[in-house]
């Protein structure tokens, strides 16, 4: 398959600070390839090698072929591609329609200020000026001039930051409809479900090194765990069903580390504590996520003090 | 074609955003120099005369072009950069030149409707009158906007901050403007501190504009300054060109 993005041992420093360390992958063409990780792992700086914004300290990065940290690639290389960055302030008083238009001359394209606000949920807003709109806004309209030219390859730079459940959907759609199109995309994130709901591959990065890169059924199936059923029911002991797993008890419950596919424990528990005559006051089936393997591969957790 | 229609829209665009919807700004731009002409033609004589307004019509345009240059690009580059502006524009197709000029375009539009206006005041009320050769006029004015424009460059290059950079301008605008024949005829100091002033680059620009538009003298005999400020704006472009930063 062909690669849009070829990234090889990159490293890049600020000042004493690596904040990239060896990071190497691909992104075959048509793909949508996100970077998961806390805040500060090297994500963004990553992307922004790929952008040709700063030069890297050692190693090589490859977009459509081209060297964004030679001047004349990076000038062929961007008008193929968009990229909404995580901290893109736009004039406040320009509104979406003169900012639409402008970015429009920057590509040499013909704009269609209505079409393009409404496909990022700000139909009716042409004349909103950026001051006066929410953080999502802005976000969606950031997002509107990395799509408007219609680019081979997108850089969505935390994507979601800032958006609400509104904004998001329109994001995830968004996406979906570039995936149809054949798009490449790299996004960075540091929310579990939109890598998960996104991504055709994941990649993990802690502290500007990869720790993880699969599609995300792969990481959870190789990294997440065992499923786990807990059940707690008065006058119930999981004798007999060693088969199953590995039992652990916590308090009145019982917890079990399943070792088959944890429904047919499930119906094996349920039977046993019937024939105990225990009383099931809960009984739960957990099934490794994504978040679970993150956590495995990285023993941190992403959810960070917002 | 498609440099042209960029370079048109941003110039519009910056008319639109930073003028047109600033009313400070237009205020500063519009109202204040006339008032300082006004204030200054009284404070500095005993009464209105076409004598010290004819000294501040010039001055004051002299002026603005400093400001122009220091605040108007200087200062303006660097909020440009510290807002992540320059960084967002530099990941589309428009050579960073294109992005410049624009700028350069609509701070040079504003000067010449302050030109316009002080000469239309000075001559309305205090009966100034431009009797030098257009032509030499206009070119005088090219070469000061210039020279500050590319001296204001630097303050955007090496300014990491906005307010960094608000600093330097004022420091240069505030005591130039007194300093360089602008408002107040440094003939009044002493003669030492005199010549000593007439070594700015500002106050080297004020003079043969003032004395080409108003004494009437040929730009001709002005060689050796503007000899010196050609070397200034060309060091001034060279810095730039060496520690600009888009990103």
């Amino acid at each position: 398959m062909e690669q849009a993005i070829v990234v090889e041992q990159l490293v890049k420093r600020y000042g004493k600070l690596t904040a990239v360390d060896g990071i190497s992958f691909a992104v075959p063409r048509g793909t949508i390839f996100g970077l998961l990780g806390r805040n500060g792992a090297g994500k963004t700086t990553t992307l922004e090698c790929c952008i040709g914004i700063g030069q890297p300290a050692s190693g090589s990065v490859r977009v459509l072929g081209l060297d964004p940290t030679r001047p004349r690639d990076l000038a062929r290389l961007r008008p193929r591609i968009g990229v909404q960055l995580q901290t893109t302030s736009l004039p406040e008083k320009a509104n979406v329609r003169e900012v639409l238009e402008l970015y429009a001359a920057y590509y040499g394209i013909r704009t269609q200020p209505q079409a393009m606000a409404a496909r990022v949920g700000l139909d009716g807003k042409l004349d909103r000026q950026v001051g006066q709109m929410s953080g999502g806004e802005q976000q969606r309209l950031a997002l509107a001039l990395a799509l408007q030219h219609d680019p081979e390859v997108l850089f969505l730079d935390e994507p979601s930051a800032g958006m609400d459940a509104f904004g998001r959907r329109i994001l995830f759609a968004e996406v979906e409809r570039l995936r149809a199109a054949g798009k490449t995309i790299v996004l960075t994130t540091h929310y579990i479900e939109e890598a998960e709901r996104l991504s055709d591959r994941i990649c993990m990065i802690q502290r500007g090194r990869i720790v993880a890169q699969a599609t995300a059924a792969e990481l959870v199936a190789q990294f997440g765990g065992d499923a786990t059923v807990s059940i707690v029911a008065d006058g119930f002991a999981p004798a007999a069903l060693d088969g199953l797993g590995t039992w652990t008890q916590t308090g009145g419950q019982w917890n079990l580390a399943t070792r088959g596919e944890p429904g047919l424990a499930l119906a094996a528990i349920v039977t046993q504590a019937n024939a105990m005559g225990a009383k099931i006051a809960s009984l739960d089936l957990h099934r490794p996520t994504l978040e679970d393997a993150f956590v495995a591969i990285t023993g941190e957790t992403l959810a960070e003090t917002e | 074609m498609t440099l042209l229609r960029m370079f048109a829209v941003q110039t519009k665009m910056h008319f639109v955003w930073y003028f047109r919807r600033d009313g400070e700004m237009m205020f500063w731009t519009l109202a204040m120099p006339v008032f300082f002409l006004v204030l200054f033609s009284f404070a500095f004589s005993d009464g209105p005369n076409a004598r010290s307004s004819s000294f501040l019509v010039p001055g004051i345009i002299g002026a603005q072009v400093l400001s122009s240059g220091f605040w108007g690009i200087g200062v303006m580059l660097a909020t440009f950069r510290e807002k992540h502006l320059l960084r967002r524009v530099y990941l589309t197709p428009m050579p960073p030149w294109v992005f410049f000029a624009s700028l350069v375009t609509y701070r040079i539009a504003l000067l010449a409707t302050q030109a316009i206006i002080l000469i239309a005041a000075g001559g309305l009320i205090f009966h100034v009158r431009i009797t030098g050769n257009p032509l030499e006029i206009l070119a005088i004015l090219v070469l000061g906007t210039a020279t500050f424009v590319s001296l204001g460059t630097i303050i955007g290059a090496l300014a990491r901050t906005t307010e960094s950079a608000n600093n330097i301008a004022s420091v240069l605008t505030v005591p130039l403007a007194f300093l360089s024949d602008a408002y107040v005829p440094i003939d009044r100091f002493p003669h030492a501190v005199a010549a000593t002033l007439r070594l700015l680059p500002s106050t080297q620009f004020i003079d043969t504009f003032r004395d080409v538009a108003i004494g009437g003298a040929a730009l001709s005999h002005y060689g050796a300054w503007l000899a010196v400020l050609g070397l200034w704006t060309f060091a001034g472009m060279a810095i730039s060109a060496r520690t600009f930063r888009w990103v």
